[in-house]
Order: C-alpha cells, then sequence, then structure tokens
C-alpha cells in the first residue's frame, strides 16, 4: 500500500517538472515549424534554440500598443541578463500576423527599436504553420476592431494573448507572463533557476 | 446710416467677445507629456499625453490630425479574460472640469495609422487635438521607447 503510495508521488512529481516551480505546460520538442527569420533564413522552431533557456514574445506589428511593451519588455530583460553575465538565453518574437509581418517589416520592426538581434530573432511563417504553432502554444489572436483607408484598403487589429513565455532548453514552455506588463525581477529569477 | 454702424460695431464686439472666450477656453485646457512611440515607416504607432482641463466645465475631445501617418484615429486598448487584449476606436473623449485625463500605454491613445516615415528615439514632432470648446490644440511630442512611461 505504501509502495503504491509512493510510486503514485513518484510518478506525480515527474509529471510536474521534477518538484521544481515550472510545470511543463507544453512540450514543443517534439514538433517542428519551419519559420522564416528577419534576414529570410527558414529555422526550424524550436529545435533552432535547443539547448538554450528561451523567452518568447508574440507580437503583429501593426499593433501600437501592447506589442511594443511586450517586445521594449524583452528588451529590458535582455539586457539585465546581459548586465547579469547570464548567458545561453535566446529572444524569439514570433508575429501572429504573417499576412502583414513578412521578413522585412520584422527587420524594419527591430531595426527602428535598436534591439540587439545577436541573441534575438523575430520569426514569421507560412499562415497555416503559423496557426498551428500558436495553437500549440496557447496564443489567441482573432481579427477586432478596423481601419479603413482612403484608397478603400481595411486594415484589421487582432484581439489577442498577451504572452511571454519561458521555454527550457528542450523546447517545454514552463511558464507564461503578461507580455505588457511583466515583472522583469520575476522573470529573471525564473531564468536562473530553470 | 447710423443703424447699419450700430450693427457693423455691434456684430464686431460681439466678435471680438466670442474670440476671446474661445482664446479663454482654450487656454483652460492643456496639453502636457505628449510622446510618440517608436516606429517604423509604414507601421502604426500611438500617441500619448494628457490633458488638463483648467476650467469648471467639461470639454470633449472629438478628434486628433497629423500629418505623420495616412490615418489618425482616437482609441483605447481593453483587456478581456484569459489575457487577451484588444483595441478599438473611441469617437470622443470627455475631459471632466478640474481634471486630468491620461492617453496612457494599456489605455486610451492617439493612434498614428500607417506612418508616412521612421519615427526615431529623440525625434520630435507634433500633432493637433481637436476639442469641442477650446477648438485645435497643438501638441509638441518627443520620440520615446520607454517603459518608464507606462507608469506615469
Amino acid at each position: 500500500m505504501h509502495k503504491v503510495l509512493i510510486n503514485c508521488l513518484l510518478i506525480f512529481w515527474l509529471l510536474t517538472g521534477c518538484g521544481n516551480d515550472f510545470p511543463v505546460i507544453e512540450d514543443l520538442g517534439s514538433s517542428n515549424y519551419q519559420l522564416t527569420n528577419q534576414i529570410e533564413k527558414e529555422v526550424q522552431f524550436p529545435d533552432f534554440v535547443k539547448g538554450k533557456t528561451v523567452i518568447a514574445g508574440y507580437i503583429f506589428t501593426n499593433c501600437p500598443d501592447i506589442c511594443p511593451l511586450t517586445t521594449n519588455n524583452m528588451r529590458l530583460i535582455q539586457e539585465r541578463l546581459k548586465k547579469e553575465n547570464v548567458k545561453n538565453v535566446q529572444f524569439v518574437s514570433i508575429s501572429f500576423d504573417p499576412e502583414n509581418d513578412t521578413p522585412e517589416v520584422l527587420k524594419k520592426f527591430a531595426e527602428v527599436r535598436n534591439l540587439d538581434l545577436s541573441n534575438w530573432t523575430f520569426l514569421t511563417g507560412d499562415k497555416p504553420v503559423v496557426d498551428k504553432l500558436m495553437k500549440h502554444v496557447g496564443v489567441v489572436a482573432v481579427p477586432g476592431d478596423s481601419t479603413v483607408f482612403p484608397s478603400g484598403k481595411v486594415t484589421y487589429y487582432y484581439i489577442h494573448t498577451d504572452r511571454i513565455q519561458l521555454i527550457d532548453g528542450e523546447g517545454r514552455i514552463r511558464k507564461n507572463y503578461p507580455g505588457s506588463s511583466i515583472n522583469v525581477d520575476e522573470i529573471i529569477e525564473d531564468i536562473k533557476s530553470l | 446710416m447710423k443703424i447699419r454702424t450700430v450693427l457693423y460695431l455691434l456684430l464686431f464686439i460681439s466678435g471680438i467677445i466670442v474670440a476671446q472666450q474661445n482664446k479663454n477656453q482654450s487656454s483652460k485646457i492643456e496639453i502636457k507629456e505628449a510622446w510618440i512611440r517608436v516606429a517604423a515607416q509604414g507601421a502604426n504607432t500611438a500617441l500619448f499625453f494628457e490633458v488638463v482641463n483648467n476650467s469648471d466645465k467639461p470639454d470633449t475631445l472629438l478628434a486628433a490630425e497629423s500629418e505623420l501617418a495616412e490615418v489618425v484615429e482616437v482609441h483605447e486598448t481593453f483587456k478581456r479574460e484569459n489575457d487577451m487584449m484588444g483595441m478599438r476606436k473611441v469617437n470622443f473623449v470627455v475631459i471632466p472640469p478640474r481634471s486630468t485625463v491620461k492617453f496612457k500605454p494599456r489605455d486610451l491613445h492617439v493612434m498614428l495609422i500607417k506612418l508616412k516615415s521612421d519615427l526615431k528615439v529623440g525625434e520630435k514632432s507634433e500633432a493637433t487635438l481637436v476639442f469641442k470648446n477650446a477648438g485645435k490644440l497643438k501638441a509638441g511630442a518627443v520620440v520615446r521607447d520607454m517603459q518608464m512611461m507606462m507608469n506615469k
């Protein structure tokens, strides 16, 4: 009876992330999504960042408020990690609006903000691939309000999950944070103790 | 002849009074701390500021104008369940008497849609805010990309 109880506890302990504060939310490790980075190079996500701790943010560049805040928060995290000499961390910003966010648009988005891309990649891809990835990582993005230009063209603004994720070196999502209002101290401590 | 002169005089005086009233009203509305978030040509961004109403009467922000973008609209960011965030157009914003309304990140903002050129950190620019009573007021704004502005 005692053995059964101990075995149950052991299985529970393993399934919930070996007893630490970071249970596995979703395992991306066995999947691969073919995406394109800001310099038009094709990459397999999360394969190309395996072995590194990943800070992933989900954005669309037509967003004037939440996504720039998320991006700026990722920059603050990057700066803190650099200052504290924490290495082996990769930043990834993935667009859920691939029809607008071409590699060129993502490159400009990063350039105008003077972002340090030495360990930061912006990703886009074919819409079906991106949609499948968003479903896998638990990010929802649905068209909401729109603007009609004088030319008649319409731009839609997404209602979307405000998200930054902590992903371990094996491609497993370990913690979710509100991207635009993340507590930088909290994620820095989480990265160190993951 | 005399009646016509008096009428012209009355018209002139009433014009001065109306102009003075408008001037007084506009000076009672102040635009402070205006800044624009850094963004690339072709993208969208937001103008943030504070509107201070020093008068005893409410005023209403009806619209915004700027040469920086193809379309300019007043928007607000909103939150839904499960960490979902969205944005929608608002047709007007009432500025109550003796109060300050902050247009700030994750809240009200003027949306600059499809920028005509890059807006880089440190650059200075201008937009016009259109109020029901105070009329058109210029807002000088600096381009920033600062998290600390969010908490102001």
